[in-house]
């Protein structure tokens, strides 16, 4: 039972295949192509309908294919005469020619040839293109005769007109006199069911200054439905493409259009008629003809049209895409820039999200490093505070006895002066004297408190440019009081040229303040000879070396490299900080500070600080 | 009370405010800016006078001044002058001697008590130094054999032992004594113990001959 299957459809198979091979081994038709097409070629559509089937034939691979045209220009010129007129014109044109296949455009011209073919092209197969389904059952063509119907009903058109005015009321018929027609001229048989409930009004055969008159004039709710124009009623044709764009500039209404090739002129669309596919269609079946295929094997197909939408009309009469019928496509869609550069548009897009990311990192970075150095910043001032605090408290013997040495000499002038004034005859000369000198200490302990207040002051990291030399010198008169209290001798060597350096004054102060008391502490229990010495010096033109020696004991080899460490401290009150800020401070300037051992005895500090740009 | 008093102090306006001031007190003032020019002249202790003298001074400083002149001898009353009264330093001067201690800045009230206070002191100190001097030149006019019947009455030897230690009679001893008894113009044997005393014979032994300061030695 299954076997006997197989074989029969093996049979089906071969049967298929094997016989048009045998057919076009009988009978070889000349591969040639007569295209009668009832219109005048002018317009658009016509036009594409035969470029599209010249296309098709011209690249057939196998074999050359002779294309003839003639076009009937049905349209303008009708009748008996200028109908025999043509049929003489063809038979003498073509007495002669082998004509393989016959490809009509148009109803009217199928008509024609069906008329003539006894006479003409007795047995020549004919390949029909633009015939509408009742002008196919009225003409009931021969099996020998195919090709392409054309269903374009007035029902899908009202059904498109429906999708763009969505609360429609009434159409509007634009088009020549209906038996004009080409195609659209069934369509008034079609009105009664398929407008139903609709007004209906028809500027049909109207002149075109009347049309474009009225198109301009109608109510809300009207759609256009726009067959075809071939003149303007006063003598001047033009194809229908080029009427409609008329029409279009002055109608107030969308327009539904039954052809691909009026869209551009200012319909909106509806279910089209697409020239290419009908030209393809009908290329497509004239050389499987002449390939061999027997016509009356092919049964005419129905095709050709589509639902297609003008996309600046949708925007124009707010059509949304998703109300369009289904398999609907959109022409003239002006893409954006999404469209257009879909794939730049995300590579781009891909980058500066990229970059967005990257720049949120480093700033986040950015902003956690600027806190860090807010914080150490903050940490440093504060530190520096408690330590010139400390420094102070360590100096404030120093600072009480030179601010009292000026108070003491003022209380004492005063004294003096009252006495003096108190005599029967007081010495004015004398008076002059002590208030010059009162004057004098006055300003000298105002400037005492100056510096006090200067140094004590709590600021926060700003730089300068300073000059190293007199900011070592102020340094070293500011700490002379204590020096010498402590028995110690100071000296400062200064650069001759001078040292510029980018930095904050008062915490480089600092440093050189916690370094030479380091130095006066190191020397306590020395007896003699307690001497520091600083120097001021350049290094090579890029950097300014301060060094501050001393001619203590020394620092301990083991110990050069601790002295700097927070809380490192060798003597009994110290906080062991002094030398930490100063290098917390060094660094800060981008500078470095070392320890060294003297070779003869005593301790070396250096600071390098890097000279600002002349 | 007149006198002499010494400034020592490196700041030129304190120093010379304060000299106004003494001088107008009526005090010869001598100034110093430091403690080296105040050694290397040598100080005329006869007057009374006094050293008003700054803690911080450069080179030697007033305490260590003050310990240098202990070492010489010096008698004169140190007031000390100080910007900052530390404790240490308050302590270590007083203990060493110093008159006074003040407080820069000082009222003239307060300056002219302790300078007057450290005057009087010292001529308290002058006058017993005048009283010692004079005795020491009595006892020196005593022959060497009234110097040895001297130094054995003065440590309670009765006449007989001085004779015999002496190899004299008691009769001579009695009148050398006699004569110590003249020339340092006393009454009493307590008298003449509490010179001995104020001399310091009394802390040397009674064996030696020495006549102690200002006294011949012997033959």
């Amino acid at each position: 039972m299954i076997g006997f299957v197989r074989i029969s459809k093996l049979i089906v198979i071969l049967v298929a295949t094997l016989a048009p091979a045998c057919l076009s081994a009988q009978e070889m038709r000349p591969r040639s192509i007569l295209v009668l097409d009832q219109s005048d070629l002018r317009g658009p559509f016509y036009y594409q309908i035969f470029s599209e089937l010249r296309a098709v034939v011209a690249s057939d691979a196998y074999e050359h294919t002779t294309l003839y045209a003639e076009n009937l220009d049905l349209s303008r010129f009708k009748g008996p005469a200028y109908e025999e007129s043509l049929r003489r014109y063809l038979m003498e044109k073509y007495r002669d020619k082998q004509i393989g296949v016959i490809v009509t455009v148009g109803a009217a011209a199928l008509e024609l040839v069906l008329r003539w073919r006894a006479e003409l092209w007795p047995g020549i197969p004919i390949v029909f293109t633009v015939v509408d389904e009742m002008d196919y059952a009225r003409l009931k063509p021969p099996p020998d005769v195919t090709g392409g119907i054309v269903k374009l009903g007035l029902a899908d058109t009202i059904a498109a007109a429906r999708v763009v005015v969505p609360n429609l009321k009434e159409i509007v018929f634009v088009g020549d006199a209906w038996d004009r027609q080409v195609i659209f001229r069934n369509w008034p048989d079609e009105i009664s069911t398929a407008a139903n409930g609709l007004n209906v009004v028809e500027m049909i055969g109207l002149p075109m200054t009347e049309i474009r008159k009225r198109v301009a004039e109608l109510r809300e709710g009207s759609a256009i439905i726009y067959s075809a124009v071939y003149s303007d009623g006063e003598g001047t044709f033009y194809p229908p493409a080029t009427a409609l764009a008329l029409i279009a500039e002055k109608a107030n209404r969308p327009i539904i259009v039954g052809a691909e090739t009026f869209l551009a002129p200012g319909g909106i669309g509806g279910f089209v008629l697409v020239p290419n596919l009908i030209g393809a269609d009908a290329a497509r079946l004239a050389l499987r003809i002449l390939d061999g295929e027997a016509s009356a094997s092919i049964a005419p197909a129905t095709g050709g049209v589509k639902p297609i939408f003008n996309w600046e009309q949708m925007q124009r009469w707010q059509v949304a895409e998703s109300s369009l019928p289904a398999g609907s496509e959109i022409r003239f869609r002006e893409p954006g820039l999404w469209e257009k550069y879909r794939w730049q548009s995300l590579f781009a897009f891909s980058i500066v999200l990229l970059q967005a990311g990257l720049i949120l990192i480093l700033l986040f970075e950015k902003k956690r490093r600027r806190d860090a150095e807010v914080e150490s910043r903050h940490r440093m001032s504060e530190l520096a505070h408690v330590s010139r605090s400390a420094t102070a408290g360590e100096l404030s013997s120093s600072i009480a006895h030179e601010l009292n040495q000026p108070l003491g000499a003022i209380l004492t002038n005063t004294e003096t002066a009252e006495l003096i004034l108190s005599s029967p005859v007081p010495d004015l000369e004398e008076v002059r004297e002590i208030l010059a000198d009162i004057r004098r200490d006055d300003l000298r302990a105002n400037e005492v408190i100056r510096r006090l207040r200067s140094f004590l002051k709590r600021t926060t990291f700003e730089t300068k440019d300073i000059d190293l030399n007199a900011l070592m010198r102020e340094v070293f008169d500011f700490l002379s009081t204590q020096a010498s209290a402590r028995n110690v001798s100071l000296y400062l060597k200064a650069s001759p040229e001078a040292l510029r350096v980018n930095g904050d004054s008062v915490q480089l102060q600092q440093v050189i303040i916690n370094l030479i008391v380091n130095s006066m502490d190191a020397m306590a229990a020395i007896p003699y000879g307690r001497t520091v010495i600083g120097r001021a010096e350049m290094n090579g033109g890029k950097a300014a070396i301060i060094s501050i020696s001393d001619s203590g004991p020394g620092i301990p080899v083991d110990k050069l490299a601790e002295v700097f460490d927070p809380f490192f401290t060798t003597k009994e009150q110290g906080m062991g900080i002094g030398l930490s800020i100063a290098r917390t401070i060094i660094l800060a300037h981008k500078g470095r500070i070392w320890a060294e051992n003297d070779a003869e005895g005593g301790a070396v500090f250096h600071v390098s600080l890097p000279l600002s740009a002349a | 009370m007149a006198g002499i008093v010494h400034i020592i102090d490196d700041d030129v306006s304190f120093r010379t405010a304060i000299e106004r001031r003494l001088k107008k007190a009526g005090y010869q003032v001598i100034t110093y800016s430091s403690a080296r020019q105040l050694l290397d002249r040598p100080l005329d202790e006869k007057e009374p006078s006094c050293i008003l003298l700054d803690v911080r001074i450069p080179g030697l400083s007033g305490p260590e001044l003050q310990k240098h002149l202990g070492e010489l001898g010096s008698t004169l009353p140190i007031v000390f002058l100080t910007g900052y009264a530390d404790i240490q330093t308050t302590v270590k001067t007083m203990k060493a001697g110093a008159e006074d201690f003040l407080t820069k800045p000082v009222s003239s009230a307060k300056l002219l008590d302790a300078v007057e206070r450290a005057l009087a002191h010292h001529e308290t100190l002058l006058g017993q130094r005048h009283r010692m001097d004079s005795v020491r030149s009595q006892i020196a006019t005593l022959t060497p054999r009234e110097r040895q019947v001297f130094e054995l009455v003065v440590r309670g030897k009765i006449n007989k032992q001085i004779a015999y230690e002496l190899g004299m009679t008691e009769r001579t001893v009695k009148a050398h004594r006699q004569q110590v008894m003249e020339k340092a113009k006393v009454q009493s044997l307590a008298e003449l113990v509490s010179i001995a005393e104020r001399l310091g014979l009394l802390s040397r032994g009674p064996e030696t001959g020495d006549c102690g300061e200002g006294g011949g030695g012997l033959p």
